[in-house]
């Protein structure tokens, strides 16, 4: 898919907060997080206050890094409704000290292993009531060099 | 605080029974309690109902153990429900249990029950609640577990004919234990030739959805001889909401190891001393965990532990003798008390066939529920129980 002609209408509003998508100034998407500019800590999605501050106005939005490692990951063959199995699903771990729950693709299974090099991008997450796709974040397995 | 005993249990068949409402089965585990226990019901005198789920399946949020009760001639009396994801009933009891212990009330009933049968969706699996993130993303229960099996197998080796081994223990109980939704056995190579439900589990390593309700009635220790000879202690009573940190181990449950470490502190006990443990096998992956989060072997030999037959009856504990969630199922709010119903019997020796022998001290471990947090990784809830002897 180009990136820059990413349909912002086919976000899932629940995930809309959570990333900027492609667009034809930026061909990139990124997560947004919070950082706490008093413990320095990176929270995502974005937060209200600190958990660990507890004091108002200690947040910032930051962009998170667009390349994680998979730390654990699962491949869902019964899936829920909307969802088109099989697909994978699993937790990476990003460089800013987050680990984040994410789809995951890959062209390749046999790439799919623990610490593998994963890679944001925009992508279709299920199908709505209508049978149209939805779109989100998600990351795809980079290919060994 | 007062010491507690339990004076008498009860609990339904666990099945898919389409025919039967929630406050039927809720009313059958109550009066197989009251009838087991000698206790008159006017010396009932607060009450806890747990459930999880049905006011999102049911339309009834509120009155679930009022309705019961006042169905089998109680009323007037304090009544409170307690929702509290998959540990909903223990969490029933455990406020019964503080309930006495504070020295304001006597005697008590704590109630666990659900109906699942009539969720939409057969063959998928059952979502989580308030998970809108996740849901989003495509989580559901079975996908946590197999991450967590397959961060095991890599950090510790664990494999999945150790996982099957866990389904193949229970379901080998459960041929003797007539309250399972399954009582059959399986074998080792029938588990792996099950259908793929999220790599690497397979539908037998996930428990079934199911119907039931168990019921426990307790008093304070020096009241217990009034109604029965043989009282079952609950020498401890420990709940702990996930403990969520960055970056968790996901091959460990903080909320269980804290619980756990509660439980056994409160009682004076070690894992050692345990003889008999239901614990919270929702998924087969879960038990492994289980062995070790609460200290029956070390980290990452909960493999072994199974495979070397030690989670047996005869073995170092016997782990779910009654066939635990994988045979008996999992009606949310029903499970704890089931739980404790079958260790009420064990502990006096009367589980028939699948009598753990010598059994004198036994727990109970109910675990589950999930923040909507896309980076932090634990349950919402472990509620676990130890229990002794009280004669």
């Amino acid at each position: 898919m180009n990136q820059a002609t990413f349909d912002k209408e086919r976000i899932d509003p629940v995930l809309a907060d959570m990333f900027i998508p492609p667009s034809s100034h930026d061909n990139e998407i990124h997560l947004v997080a919070s950082k706490c500019n008093k413990c320095g800590v990176y929270f995502f999605p974005k937060r209200h206050i600190c958990p660990n501050c507890f004091e108002e106005g200690t947040l910032e939005d930051k962009y998170l890094s667009n390349e994680a490692s998979i730390y654990t990951y699962c491949v869902v063959r019964a899936a829920p409704v909307g969802f088109d199995s099989p697909y994978i699903l699993g937790y990476v771990d990003l460089p800013e000290g987050i680990r984040i729950f994410t789809m995951i693709e890959t062209d390749n299974m046999d790439d799919l292993k623990i610490g593998a090099r994963v890679r944001l991008i925009a992508g279709k997450i299920r199908r709505d009531e209508n049978g149209e796709d939805v779109m989100g974040y998600k990351f795809s397995v980079m290919k060994e060099r | 605080m007062r010491e507690i005993s339990i004076v008498g249990a009860g609990m339904t068949r666990f099945a898919k029974m389409p025919e039967r409402d929630v406050i039927d089965l809720g009313r059958e585990a109550c009066i197989k309690a009251i009838k087991s226990s000698g206790v008159p019901r006017k010396d009932i005198q607060i009450a806890y109902c747990g459930t999880a789920r049905t006011g999102q399946l049911l339309n009834r949020e509120c009155g679930v153990g009022q309705t019961i009760l006042l169905d089998i001639g109680i009323s007037g009396i304090p009544v409170t429900s307690v929702g509290n994801f998959c540990a909903s009933g223990s969490s029933a009891l455990r406020e019964a249990y503080l309930a006495i212990a504070s020295g304001m009330y006597d005697v008590a009933l704590a109630i666990g029950v659900e109906k699942l049968s009539v969720r939409r969706g057969k063959g998928l699996p059952l979502t989580s609640d308030g998970v809108t993130l996740l849901t989003a993303l495509g989580f559901s229960p079975p996908a946590y577990f197999a991450e967590i099996a397959t961060r095991h197998m890599y950090e510790f080796g664990t494999t999945e004919k150790q996982m099957a081994l866990v389904t193949v223990k229970n379901r080998g109980h459960s041929r003797y234990n007539p309250n399972c939704q399954y009582q059959t056995s399986v074998t080792v190579e029938e588990v792996l030739a099950s259908r793929p439900i999220v790599d690497p589990l397979r539908m037998l390593n996930c428990c079934p959805t199911t119907d039931g309700a168990g019921a426990i009635l307790l008093c304070a220790k020096d009241l217990a001889w009034k109604y029965t000879d043989k009282p079952v202690d609950i020498i401890a009573s420990s709940l702990h909401f996930g403990l969520y940190e960055k970056n968790k181990d996901m091959t460990t449950f903080n909320s269980d190891r804290a619980s756990g470490k509660e439980a056994y502190e409160m009682a004076g006990l070690g894992p050692e001393d345990i003889d008999v443990a239901e614990v919270h096998d929702c998924f087969s992956i879960a038990e492994i965990l289980h062995y070790e989060d609460l200290g029956f072997c070390p980290r990452g030999e909960g493999g072994p532990f199974v495979e070397q037959g030690k989670a047996d009856i005869g073995g170092e504990v016997a782990i779910n003798p009654s066939g635990g969630l994988l045979s008996r199922g999992h009606p949310l709010g029903g499970t704890g008390l089931a739980q404790t119903t079958e260790i009420f019997w064990q502990l006096r020796g009367e589980a028939d066939k699948r009598q753990v022998p010598g059994a004198r001290v036994g727990m109970t471990h109910t675990m589950g529920g999930f923040q909507d947090s896309i980076e932090l990784a634990d349950v919402a809830s472990s509620c676990i129980h130890i229990y002794r002897q009280g004669w």
